[in-house]
């Protein structure tokens, strides 16, 4: 579970990454690259929040 | 007043009885800890003001990236040679080897004037949250010249951010300390997102062709802004330098590298300030050249990131105005002897707050940082001095610790007396630490070394 916590919140991390490069590269338009962001962001917060609290619990 | 200095001294000791003792063998941490801790350590919510005002400064491109490289190795090598070599051989936070070397009284000044700095900085922060919110409900951001309280949306945004802050400061620092790891990757991540993204419309090709071309005609071409002095490649190089300038020649990092294994650790800060005061300060500087040089990073963020950077801006001055916050409040609580750490964060969440009113602390953030590694450096100067100077030329070490002294008034006198003849200086702020070192190490030596009774056998 660990482990699984851990690549997803580093995906959500590089989708945060890739969608500017999309929009820069001209693949994505400029709302649905801060849309994508956002969600990326979002989807950050809730998974490294869980990845790091699993870390703290007592073995 | 002698009852009074040394209730003082002893609540203050209380206070840091935690660490008093060397850390010993067992609780050493490795080198990848250090590179961890470092890396989440330098991006805060200044990162958005600082690199954005090289840009208003008039900084061009050549200058700003052999400045902020050479400037960081410098930093860097601080730590490493400054910093980290007398915290491992002592093992000790600064407040512990300060107090055996300068007194107690001088710790306790050190002390109050290093909460009063924590305070500004954390204003700054809230400052630039401030801008954030502010571009919610339409309020203007303070002109670049801006002194005091520009609108009363601008008074009310900032003193709700501060009450916000502090509560929940006050509530669970712990918490939004977990919170605040969590941040950081992000942060830095919108940081290169939002760069990237206004990329086109400063006219950057997708295949990056024209990159250096719009980078040295558009973003650092050496004009600076309406009432802003020019900069150059020793300005940005000092800058990026003293920017961390307590923690390095400042000595306070000790509390950190006194739990490395070897001094070398120190070369594990390039983790932080590479990315935290290069590749973030870069990023903020194509930000502002983007939004037609407003100083506003609320509206950078915005412009660059929608709704995320707008909760990065808010995020960066929330998660690091706590711990500035918290270190206030550990260093007032000297002075308020029995008062719990709520009624402290309080204490010092308010006077930030009402300092955060003042745009001049965020507008003139630049000198802000100049001044607050200048008011520290010498205490840095002092320390280095009697830790490798005073064995070298014989003189005794720790003469206040064993003589009882509650002030070793020549500490003081080259404290004080570095800062004034700082102040007369003819050269630049920015400019002024360096020369300024030297002079508190070389009068500090010279002080103690010529009172007789203080030689060693």
């Amino acid at each position: 579970m660990k482990t699984l916590l851990a690549a997803a919140s580093i995906l959500s991390l590089v989708l945060c990454l890739g969608a500017p490069v999309l929009f820069f590269l001209g693949i994505l338009p400029e709302a649905s690259f801060k849309l994508a962001l956002l969600l990326a962001s979002l989807g950050w917060f809730f998974l490294a929040t869980a990845w790091i609290s699993y870390r703290k619990k007592p073995s | 007043m002698a009852d009074r200095l040394a209730r003082l001294t002893s609540s203050m000791d209380r206070l840091y009885e935690f660490d008093r003792e060397p850390v010993s063998a067992d609780k050493l941490q490795s080198g990848g800890k250090f590179a961890g801790l470092f890396a989440g350590e330098h991006v805060a919510a200044t990162e958005f003001v600082i690199g954005a005002f090289f840009v208003l400064h008039g900084v061009t491109a050549r200058d700003l990236l052999l400045g902020l490289f050479l400037g960081n190795l410098l930093a860097v090598l601080s730590w490493t040679f400054v910093c980290a070599p007398i915290a491992v051989r002592t093992r000790l936070t600064l407040y512990w080897y300060l107090r055996k070397i300068a007194g107690p009284g001088v710790t306790f000044l050190y002390n109050i004037a290093n909460a009063f700095l924590y305070c500004v900085l954390a204003g700054a922060m809230i400052s630039v949250s401030a801008t954030a919110v502010g571009l919610l409900f339409g309020i203007k951001v303070p002109a670049l010249d801006a002194v005091l309280p520009t609108s009363v949306g601008w008074v009310i945004i900032v003193l709700v951010l501060g009450v916000a802050f502090t509560t929940m400061a006050i509530l669970g620092f712990e918490k939004l300390s977990r919170f605040a790891q969590v941040c950081s990757p992000w942060i830095f991540v919108i940081f290169i997102a939002g760069a990237l993204a206004l990329l086109p419309k400063l006219g950057v090709e997708r295949n990056l062709s024209n990159l250096w071309q719009v980078a040295t005609t558009k973003i650092w071409n050496g004009v600076a802004a309406e009432g802003q002095e020019k900069f150059g490649f020793w300005h940005v190089l000092f800058f990026a330098w003293f920017c961390n300038l307590a923690m390095h020649v400042g000595l306070s990092d000790m509390a950190l590298f006194r739990y490395a294994k070897r001094w070398t650790y120190g070369l594990f800060t390039a983790f932080g300030v590479y990315p935290g005061h290069m590749l973030a300060w870069i990023c903020s500087g194509v930000m502002v050249a983007a939004v037609g040089r407003q100083m506003d990073p609320g509206l950078m963020a915005f412009e660059a990131a929608g709704a995320a950077g707008i909760g990065a801006v808010l995020l960066a001055g929330w998660t690091t105005a706590n711990p500035t916050l918290y270190r206030a409040g550990l260093a007032l609580q000297t002075v308020t002897p029995n008062w719990p750490r709520w009624k402290i964060t309080l204490l010092a969440g308010t006077a930030t707050t009402v300092l955060a009113c003042f745009p001049v602390f965020f507008l003139k953030l630049l000198d802000y940082v100049a001044i607050y590694g200048l008011v520290l450096m010498p205490i840095g100067a002092i320390v280095f001095a009697e830790h490798w100077l005073f064995p070298l030329l014989r003189i005794g070490q720790y003469q206040a610790e064993k003589g009882g002294w509650i002030f070793n008034w020549a500490a003081l006198a080259v404290w004080l007396g570095t800062l004034a003849a700082c102040f007369l200086l003819p050269i630049p702020l920015y400019f002024k630490w360096l020369p300024g070192w030297f002079i508190a190490a070389g009068v500090y030596t010279a002080l103690m070394a010529v009172a007789p009774v203080r030689r060693t056998a």
